[in-house]
């Protein structure tokens, strides 16, 4: 049989794991290679007794009540459940009034989809800065890159924290724009108590099997705040035949998976916190920043590095960066950076070629900008000191594995002599300069 | 369908754990492109997520996009409406510049015979919906260019998400709109359950 179930259970961590000799100078790997898979989703008997079930129901109801349902857990007053995120935010940004020719403000950092789906409505992607502390949309950066044709602004709940949606909800009523959430990292998250999703005039999310919240494969789903505009997203298909349907397959799995998704979201935070303890302990580390009155999703955990706390401080950030990221990985951590470049200097929005011929950018030749870098100095700051964590906090990780991640920060975070030593004499391109990585 | 036959194959994905396209162990979406090279005889297949996205991968695959004007095959016309929105403009003199070919569950023992009258058509859009696992098709083409253009636009650009993140420069195809269309392997696994079990063979 072909399965998923481990081979072997991890051994219980143990405190010498912390003080031994880094797996990148041929000590012991804190997880032993042919351990580190890290299963995800889990798939239960509930999953395969409710496809089996499905398989006798319509299709159609299939998809739409699992659409109701997920609707009624975000809090969400329409949805229009689609083939993947990508195609939910262009139905997001169609419902929300986007037009061909319109500018849609997007962060510069992001996932290229959130900014592929804006000329997949025919508009135009116009980017500005993050915050420093959340790496979100900085509502001030986005007020700046408002034009008269501006039509909305679609922030991101990067790695599952909601941006700063009080500040941005005032800068598109201080315009007269429409807010677009992209929630593709941010299931169950919250802003003043309300579920990311729920908080825009319309939002779109990835529901693919990589998320907190999978369905069968591929799928995602856009959310309305009114009829008119869920209206507008359907009669937009219609009119121009459009298939952007979710599989009843997809939706099946969403189905069952949505029971648990709350119990599956209480041992990501339990783990998020644990790992956010160790690492505050390390001082060359540190976790995710979480504001006053936000629940952080962690759909990535995005880990900062101070070389400063541990006497590094004269080494370029991210020469220390790559190092540890060597290290970790030496030692069984799968950390990864997820994006080097700036979206806008992905080759996609320096060549412009859109649809064909330049459309839509040649709609409005004034928003279609060369960027360079340096135009994003928060983004690039992020770039060369943060290293992320992905699937690794999420059920069903073992406790037993949680810590021995976290003795691996600690055990690297111990050896700033190390790693000056691997930092010396070798070059160090900044991550930008490299071939753009989409994740 | 047969239900059992969909049982199984549902239960046998989801017990392998891999329901991802983009996981570097499915074994789905390969079986299913493998079968569909072994039927159609074409050397290259891309399998996407709906007719639509078939018929924008063709195309892509074709270099034809916004501005240009294609001579088309007869199509439902919710496609016709669809290659509009592309900025595509159908003409109906000439050869067609693809086939399209939208087989039924009653179809699936003539698949190979039904494809084999698009022999010679630079692309085939092969729209598998009609197999009842929801909206699913396959591009088939001879051509490994027009393939690599057309499994770029479903994948942000990326040659082989199972493999590879990155973009290069000198990538062809990577300068446009780019699309999330990967199929699902549960789909995928359905629609091969569907055309092996019911005699569709080469
Ligand atoms: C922030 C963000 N937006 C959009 C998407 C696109 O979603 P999908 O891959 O389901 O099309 C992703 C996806 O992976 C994402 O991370």
């Amino acid at each position: 049989m072909n399965t998923d179930f481990p081979k072997a259970p991890l051994p219980l961590p143990r405190a010498e794991d912390v003080t031994e000799e880094l797996a990148a100078l041929e000590g012991p790997p804190v997880i032993p290679a042919g351990l580190r898979r890290t299963l995800f989703p889990v798939i239960t008997k509930e999953d395969v007794f409710k496809m089996l079930l499905s398989t006798r129901v319509d299709p159609a109801k299939v998809v739409a009540d699992f659409a109701e349902a997920y609707r009624e857990y975000v809090g969400a007053a329409h949805a229009l459940p689609t083939a993947s995120g990508t195609s939910s935010l262009h139905l997001a940004l169609v419902g929300a009034g986007v037009r061909p020719g319109d500018e849609v403000v997007v962060p510069a950092f992001t996932f290229i989809a959130t900014a592929q789906a804006v000329v997949a409505a025919g508009a135009i992607p116009v980017f500005a800065d993050i915050e420093p502390d959340t790496y979100c949309l900085d509502p001030a950066a986005a007020e700046r890159a408002v034009t008269e044709r501006t039509r909305a602004i679609m922030p991101v709940h990067v790695h599952g924290l909601p941006a700063d949606l009080t500040a941005l909800r005032a800068v598109a009523d201080r315009h007269g724009l429409a807010l677009v959430e992209d929630a593709s990292h941010a299931h169950s998250a919250t802003f003043d108590g309300r579920v990311a999703g729920s908080l825009g005039d319309a939002a779109g999310q990835s529901l693919m099997a990589d998320k907190n919240f999978p369905v069968g494969g591929e799928g995602g789903i856009a959310f309305f705040a009114t009829a008119d505009a869920h209206a507008r997203a359907v009669e937009y298909l219609e009119r121009h035949g459009i298939d952007y349907g979710m599989s009843w397959i997809v939706a099946a799995f969403g189905a069952s998976q949505l029971e648990r998704l709350p119990y599956y979201d209480e041992i990501r935070a339990r783990n998020a916190a644990r790992l956010a303890e160790v690492l505050g302990e390390t001082g060359l580390f540190s976790a995710p920043h979480v504001p006053e009155g936000r629940t952080h999703a962690y759909n990535m955990y995005r880990i900062g590095l101070h070389p400063d706390a541990v006497g590094l401080g004269d080494l370029p950030v991210h020469a220390v960066k790559e190092v540890v990221h060597e290290l970790l990985v030496a030692e069984g951590v799968p950390a990864r950076e997820w994006q080097n470049t700036p979206i806008p200097c992905h080759i996609p929005f320096r060549r412009r070629e859109g649809f064909g011929g330049g459309y839509p950018f040649s709609l409005n030749p004034a928003a279609a900008r060369d960027y360079a870098p340096e135009d994003f100095p928060v983004t690039l700051s992020m770039l060369s000191s943060t290293l992320v964590l992905c699937r690794e906090l999420r059920s069903p990780v073992e406790y037993e594995r949680l810590e021995r991640y976290g003795h691996a920060f600690a055990k690297v975070a111990r050896r700033p002599d190390a790693i000056r030593k691997l930092v010396g004499g070798r070059e160090f391109p900044l991550p930008h300069a490299k071939a753009a990585r989409l994740g | 369908m047969d239900h059992f036959d969909t049982a199984i194959a549902l239960s046998r994905v989801l017990t392998s754990g891999v329901i991802m396209s983009i996981e570097r162990n499915d074994r789905e979406l390969p079986a299913l492109e493998r079968l569909l090279r072994k039927v159609s005889g074409r050397t290259q297949v891309v399998l996407v997520n709906s007719a639509t996205a078939g018929l924008h991968s063709a195309l892509a695959g074709l270099r034809l996009g916004h501005g240009d004007e294609v001579v088309a095959p007869a199509l439902p016309d919710a496609h016709r409406r669809f290659l509009d929105w592309l900025g595509v403009r159908v003409r109906e003199d000439g050869t067609p510049a693809f086939a399209y070919v939208s087989p039924t569950p009653a179809d699936v023992d003539r698949l190979g015979p039904l494809l084999t009258t698009t022999a010679g058509a630079p692309a085939v859009v092969l729209d598998l919906t009609g197999l009842g696992f929801g909206p699913a098709a396959a591009v088939l083409f001879d051509d490994e260019d027009a393939w690599r253009r057309a499994e770029r636009l479903k994948i942000f650009g990326t040659f082989d998400l199972r493999t590879m993140w990155t973009q290069a420069e000198t990538d062809e195809g990577v300068g446009g709109v780019q699309f999330n269309y990967r199929l699902s392997p549960l789909v995928a696994a359905c629609v091969r359950m569907a055309l092996t079990t019911q005699g569709a063979r080469a």
